[in-house]
């Protein structure tokens, strides 16, 4: 499989704080990829880089063949982005967001209408589309917010907490939906979030960061070797092993 | 460049729908027509009086009648400067708070509110959004001066009867203009303190602290420090009598002053451009001399220049400091 992100010595320094810490790996087409670590681990800054959204102290990105520091637009074309509690214009109902959104990406007037009702109906909001986004429940913002990161077809989709504040049944929904795109239509995603039961359940690999660096990565039966982990400990005991705590 | 325009449309049209421009838009108006109204009947009554000469005031105005019968008004003050001057000050004041009122939390409401980082993830310039936005902005104040002119302006014309000039419809195109930059400074300072300050709340306080400073402050701060560096002198003549001159310093002391505010700027520019007509005393016979469009502009240059400086000034240092934000 070929490779859809390469990550080449990536680093972040605001002042004396090292945020990301000279990072480096691939991500290949299809994959499944987790990254983890506490709160200030570096995930966020990670992900904002990849998007071209800050500049590198160090190091660059590879994203689909595209440089994030020489061509952050063009790189952008290429990823979908749910940002840890995104928001939405509350004033305009679930269509009228995505479409603006469909348009900022440049998508055509008529495949964006179609595309935004077949979103709609994808994250389960297909009763609601006509409601007013101030209406909305968390959870229901959280599926309009997968949605609006579909919305330009990325090749690359980055989720920061995807199931945050969902039902358990609209998180299996959800997870559902990840390993569609990701086994179907072979697109990229990246997730980060604090449910490890999740990583568990969907990650082909992960990546565990502590203090900017990144402390472990691999399959997560790779992870567990790395550690030394024993046969019946779960994976939040290999993660805190990782962070030092056990 | 690329999601401009479709940041300006939204923009636009989230501004016009919320029920705060609504209100403010049908106060301006309601303000601009009663202030039209009454300028065009002053004018009118103005024309058609007659009486004996007796001169009532100074400051290069004069305004000549009999103290008994209606007086005639001629001078500047038969300008259409003098008619509009009510439309002129309501349009400074409540101008102001609309252009306020639509650009306060540009940025910092869609930072709270969460969707900038999202935004910003599309394949857009950043420049877009700041760009976009203010376009959206600018839109809707033409609109607002579009219909407040146009309503403010018919019921003048139809008032008065006035004849429309080449020169009357110059110099109303030219006020029109000055009063779309003058919104579009507000504009821009909403802006600009939306992007500096973290909160809605906090820069909508920031921004009214502004247009207070602009209508009150300022000019006040003028009077002020003219009248501490240039007091009033008193002297007292042979028989005894105290006499108080004011030093000629005081009077171009507070004008640079009062000019920095961009609402008396404003005034004094928009003044400036529709005075037809000024008051000379030759030999004491008081004469009326025409003042040419071109004149009228040329004397109104340097706060033209400012006012427009004024507004490229604040409007590149709202886009600097949004470009280097950076985001976390």
């Amino acid at each position: 499989m070929a490779s859809v992100i390469e990550i080449k010595n990536l680093t972040k320094k605001y002042g004396d704080l090292l945020a990301v810490d000279h990072v480096n790996y691939t991500i290949e087409e299809g994959e499944i990829f987790g990254l983890l670590g506490h709160n200030g681990a570096g995930k966020t800054t990670t992900i904002l880089m990849l998007l071209g959204l800050i500049p590198p102290t160090e190091g660059t990105a590879i994203v689909n063949g595209v440089d994030v520091i020489k061509e952050p637009l063009q790189s952008r074309r290429h990823v979908g982005l749910l940002p840890e509690n995104a928001g939405f214009y509350e004033n305009l109902t679930a269509r009228q967001n995505l479409l603006f959104y469909a348009e900022l990406a440049d998508v055509p007037d008529k495949e964006a209408s179609e595309r935004v009702e077949k979103l709609i109906d994808q994250v389960g909001l297909d009763d609601k589309r006509g409601v007013k986004v101030s209406a909305y429940s968390r959870g229901m913002r959280q599926r309009l917010g997968i949605a609006q990161s579909l919305v330009r077809d990325p090749k690359v989709l980055i989720l920061d907490e995807p199931t945050q504040g969902i039902d358990p049944e609209g998180t299996q929904d959800i997870r559902k939906l990840i390993r569609t795109l990701s086994k179907d239509r072979g697109m990229t995603i990246i997730f980060t979030t604090h449910v490890l039961y999740e990583v568990n359940k969907l990650c082909d690999r992960v990546a565990i960061m502590k203090n900017g660096a990144i402390a472990g990565i691999g399959t997560i039966p790779e992870l567990r070797k790395q550690v030394n982990a024993d046969e019946g400990e779960d994976f939040e005991q290999i993660f805190l092993r990782y962070q030092g705590v056990v | 460049m690329a999601g401009m325009l479709t940041m300006a449309k939204k923009e636009f049209l989230d501004i016009i729908g919320e029920k705060k421009f609504m209100l403010i838009f049908a106060t301006l108006l309601i303000v601009i027509l009663v202030s039209a109204y009454q300028g065009g009947l002053s004018y009118s009554e103005s024309q058609s009086a007659t009486g004996s000469f007796t001169f009532e005031s100074g400051q290069g105005r004069g305004r000549v009648g009999n103290t008994t019968g209606p007086v005639m008004v001629f001078g500047s003050a038969q300008s259409l400067s003098n008619s509009l001057e009510s439309m002129i000050t309501n349009f400074s004041l409540v101008g102001g708070v609309l252009a306020i009122a639509i650009s306060f939390d540009t940025i910092n409401n869609e930072r709270q509110r969460g969707s900038l980082k999202t935004l910003l993830s599309y394949p857009i310039y950043r420049d877009s959004i700041v760009y976009g936005k203010y376009l959206g902005g600018l839109l809707a104040v033409t609109m607002v001066s579009v219909v407040s002119f146009l309503g403010g302006m018919g019921l003048f014309i139809s008032v008065t009867g006035i004849e429309m000039t080449t020169d009357t419809v110059l110099r109303l195109a030219m006020f029109f203009g000055v009063s779309l930059v003058y919104m579009a400074i507000f504009l821009a300072i909403g802006l600009l303190l939306s992007i500096v300050l973290p909160s809605p709340s906090t820069s909508l306080l920031a921004s009214m602290i502004v247009w207070l400073s602009s209508i009150q402050l300022i000019p006040n701060l003028g009077y002020a420090i003219g009248q501490i560096l240039y007091p009033v002198r008193m002297t007292f003549s042979q028989t005894g009598e105290p006499s108080f001159t004011q030093q000629t310093g005081f009077t171009t002391l507070r004008t640079i002053i009062s000019g920095l505010s961009p609402s008396t700027a404003y005034e004094n520019i928009v003044n400036s451009l529709l005075t037809t007509s000024s008051l000379e005393f030759t030999s004491g016979t008081p004469t009326v001399t025409s003042i040419s469009v071109t004149t009228a502009l040329m004397s109104s240059l340097p706060s033209l220049l400012y006012f427009v400086g004024l507004l490229i000034a604040i409007f590149a240092a709202a886009y600097v400091v949004f470009m280097r934000q950076e985001i976390r």
